[in-house]
């Protein structure tokens, strides 16, 4: 029995460890998903959000997309997917992926800085990984959208 | 013949609930009869999921877009591979496909055992039948019928995302589907157990198989989707902690302790109720992860909405599983009790605990990321979520150490290893994993967690090859065989551990390729024709890069191509020429999508070039051939390592198929039990 018991003492410190490292690992890295509405709520509560690392779900507001010109910048406006008023800038310093388009549902990952534009360090889109289509977009099959900048 | 199809998913219900009950009502009774009227229900229902499955294919291969999963899936200008491949393409036609496959494993598990293990089969056949039931209920019930109609006939489908037209794509959701399944039958042997209360080591044996068979698929199956996102995707990464790959990874986190611990339950007859828990826990999962992955459930609480029905009823089905399963162990608790214990802390029982408990903290770290968003939002009402750096800080320390019990388990000795027996096995091995580290040091790697890992798996692999040496070398000389044939013999003689070693030594080689992933290099670019860059891989030589040109073909809507760009690269290597390599950017007709990209990699053992064209200055001119619109922007990654993932899944999937093949040892053959103590060293008696 005496063998159990340290044998017990390292199962409990490996699920100690564990455990330690998910807390930690949690702590250390997880990101408040807000709504572009929420988002500017919070930052007119407490000014100290602009520091705080935020993921934003919205969509592009169409037409607004541009690319800087000799860099790889990419500028668009996004607005709350329900409150269509609640908009900001985004400036985006990588490749876009291919399922971006201007008028898609993105995740943001970024801050959102003191002159009111959010600087996006990754960027998802949302139809992307479901690989699934509404079957009712059907109806109106054959307009196909204009594409490509 | 979809009507057919259609009509056979009706036919299949009552027929499977018919057998679910005759099944249970059979085992209970022991009437034969009735035992054989369940089994031959299944190759019956085998039969109607068949015929239905044929059904949805046809009405692919035919372009029937009256039907919405044909319609959503599929239209008339896609390549004939993709419409056959259709079955699967979708969460509709993925749950069909996942009820045949089941079916197809089920009567193999019938017919091999129509004439033995007779007290298990009754429950066995009743299980299956139930989880069938289960999957022919939601696919007729729950929505998701993959025969349901619109109420108007569009004149041309949505098309397949062209994501998903890649060949790694067409066989990585089956592979894994064919994992899952395979998992089924040991659940049901475990099942079937607690219900006859066999519960020795019995039904482990029976199914030691099917385990290996479905670690198998579910191993290959995640590497291949691991090879897709790598081709696919884009952006050179194989690997993203999305909830749809980590709930493919959880079942083989739990099946890979179940593997392990099954061991200790054979040789010593410990640790029972901790195999039922872990074979309920693996089916649950792989139940999950066949929801989850078609479904939206994580990604957003708005597609959760309009899921509600489906998710309610995996939800209760997974519930029902785990409660009836808790009563039976509970009632069983005194039947299951250990007949050995732990002697030492320093014996194999105790390493193989400690890989247990090290998959499961993974496989638990890697739910609770997952659900994270859920559970916070749940808690707080405010969605946190975390990212993949969340899984690699918790999950990498956990790695590195399974990988170093990768080669302490299988040499320490059971119940309690001496100090001889550690000096013996370790001392070697160690030194090798020191000077290793203090060779890529003196090299020039600085990076602590890939140090820490090749030293470890240097220590690792010593001790694999130490053993495979000291087995050929004892055969050779007691035989007179010479060295080849030797370890030829010395393999095939004990297949399962052997087997296993080799499996050990393909997962190795896929963490040193994990590890290289901390030397990646990340280079962008503007270029015009003719614009020469360069780039330096970690390993110090430089590739010379020549932006060559663009080359545009408009399509007419062939393979549903619009448009194709080409960028045409000269790739040099410390100034030799090294070939051309192409990227491209392709427009599908179907859907409003932007344009695809296709990488170019040029892949050798140390490391791949990838290239990607991000983006193309100017489409329109480009695809106008206006000279001057030929600039792209182009990201040059070099990856260190990466062929060994490849590399190492195909010496894991060798080692499996070895441990899987039927043996020929002649110790377990009835009447050769008094085999000689020679012939137990030759084959390497653990």
């Amino acid at each position: 029995m005496k063998n159990n018991g340290r044998f017990m003492v390292g199962l409990v410190g490996v699920a100690a460890v564990v455990t330690y490292l998910i807390w930690t690992g949690v702590s250390e890295t997880m990101v408040y998903y807000v709504t572009p509405v929420e988002l500017m709520e919070k930052v007119e509560a407490d000014p100290t959000f602009h520091d705080v690392g935020v993921k934003v779900g919205g969509r592009v507001v169409p037409g607004s997309y541009a690319r800087v010109e000799g860099e790889l910048l990419h500028v668009f406006t996004v607005h709350d997917l329900v409150d269509e008023s609640a908009t900001f800038r985004v400036e985006y310093r990588d490749a876009l992926p291919d399922t971006f388009t201007d008028e898609v549902e993105v995740v943001l990952e970024g801050r959102l800085r003191e002159d009111g534009v959010f600087e996006a360090t990754t960027l998802l889109t949302k139809c992307g990984s479901r690989y699934e289509a509404a079957p009712e977009d059907l109806a109106g099959a054959g307009a196909e959208h204009p594409s490509g900048y | 013949m979809t009507i057919l199809g259609e009509f056979a998913l009706w036919i299949s219900l009552p027929v499977a609930a018919w057998g679910m009950i005759l099944g249970y009502a059979g085992g209970r009774t022991q009437r034969g009869d009735l035992v054989l009227s369940a089994e031959r229900s299944i190759y019956a229902v085998f039969g109607l999921l068949l015929l239905a499955s044929a059904g949805v294919s046809a009405a692919f291969l035919g372009d029937r877009f009256e039907y919405w999963y044909v319609a959503s899936y599929s239209n008339a200008n896609l390549e004939l591979f993709y419409k056959v491949t259709g079955l699967w393409a979708g969460q509709r036609g993925s749950l069909l496909f996942w009820a045949l496959l089941l079916g197809f494993f089920a009567s193999i598990t019938v017919f091999t055992n129509r004439q033995k293990n007779r007290e298990f089969m009754p429950y066995v056949a009743g299980v299956l039948q139930s989880i069938l039931l289960f999957f022919i209920v939601v696919l007729l019930f729950a929505d998701v019928n993959p025969f349901e109609r619109l109420d108007f006939t569009p004149a041309d489908g949505q098309g397949l995302n062209p994501q998903l037209q890649n060949y790694w794509m067409t066989i990585h959701p089956p592979t894994l589907y064919l994992g899952f399944t395979s998992f089924t039958i040991p659940f049901a042997f475990a099942i079937a157990a607690l219900l006859n209360g066999r519960l020795d080591a019995r039904w482990i044996q029976l199914t030691r198989r099917w385990i290996l068979t479905s670690w198998f698929f579910l191993s290959v199956g995640i590497v291949f989707g691991m090879r897709w996102a790598y081709e696919e995707l884009g952006w050179g990464g194989y690997w993203f902690w999305d909830p749809v790959e980590n709930a493919s990874l959880l079942p083989w986190l739990t099946a890979t302790a179940f593997l392990h611990s099954i061991q200790i339950q054979e040789n010593r007859g410990m640790l029972k109720v901790w195999n039922m828990s872990l074979v309920l826990m693996t089916f649950l999962l792989t139940i999950f992860a066949t929801f989850l992955t078609r479904s939206g459930l994580i990604e957003s609480v708005h597609s959760f909405a309009q899921e509600l029905k489906i998710a309610y009823i995996f939800l209760s089905f997974m519930g029902g599983v785990l409660a009836t399963c808790v009563i039976l162990i509970v009632y069983r608790l005194p039947q299951l009790r250990s007949e050995n214990q732990i002697e030492s802390f320093l014996s194999r029982e105790s390493a193989f605990l400690f890989n247990n408990l090290l998959l499961l903290g993974a496989a638990f770290s890697v739910m609770w990321g997952t659900m994270f968003p859920l559970i916070s939002e749940g808690v707080t009402g405010q969605e946190i979520s975390v990212g993949p750096p969340f899984f690699e800080k918790v999950n990498l320390p956990i790695g590195i150490v399974l990988l170093a019990l990768v080669g302490i388990g299988p040499v320490i000795a059971w119940r309690r290893a001496t100090k001889r027996n550690l000096q013996r096995n370790f001392a070697t091995p160690v030194i090798v994993g020191l000077v290793t580290a203090a060779g890529l040091w003196i090299g020039g790697a600085r990076h602590e967690l890939a140090l820490v890992t090749w030293s470890v798996s240097a220590f690792v692999l010593t001790i694999i090859f130490t053993e495979f040496w000291k087995g050929t070398r004892a055969r050779a000389r007691i035989e007179g065989e010479g060295y080849a044939l030797a370890f030829f013999h010395l393999v095939s003689r004990n297949r399962r551990r052997w087997g296993g070693y080799i499996v050990h030594v393909g997962f190795v080689m896929m963490c040193i390729a994990f590890a290289g992933a901390a030397y990646n290099t990340d280079n962008r670019f503007n270029v015009q024709p003719g614009d020469v860059v360069e780039v330096t891989s970690p390993f110090g030589h430089t590739y010379q890069l020549t932006y060559e040109g663009l080359s545009v073909s408009i399509g007419r809507g062939q393979r549903n191509l619009l448009w194709q760009a080409i960028a045409t690269v000269s790739v040099a290597q410390n100034g030799d020429p090294k070939g051309i390599l192409t990227t491209e950017k392709r427009q599908y007709t179907n859907r409003n999508t932007q344009p695809m990209t296709e990488v170019g990699i040029r892949s050798i053992l140390r490391e791949d070039l990838y290239l990607i064209l991000s983006a193309l200055n100017d489409t329109n001119g480009a695809l106008n051939n206006q000279p001057g619109a030929q600039g792209i922007d182009l990201q040059v990654l070099i990856k260190p390592l990466v062929n060994w993932i490849w590399i190492g899944c195909f010496m894991l999937a060798i080692g499996t198929v070895i441990a899987l093949w039927p043996s020929v040892d002649r110790r377990r053959l009835p009447g050769g039990e008094k085999t000689s103590e020679r012939e137990a060293a030759l084959a390497g008696a653990d």
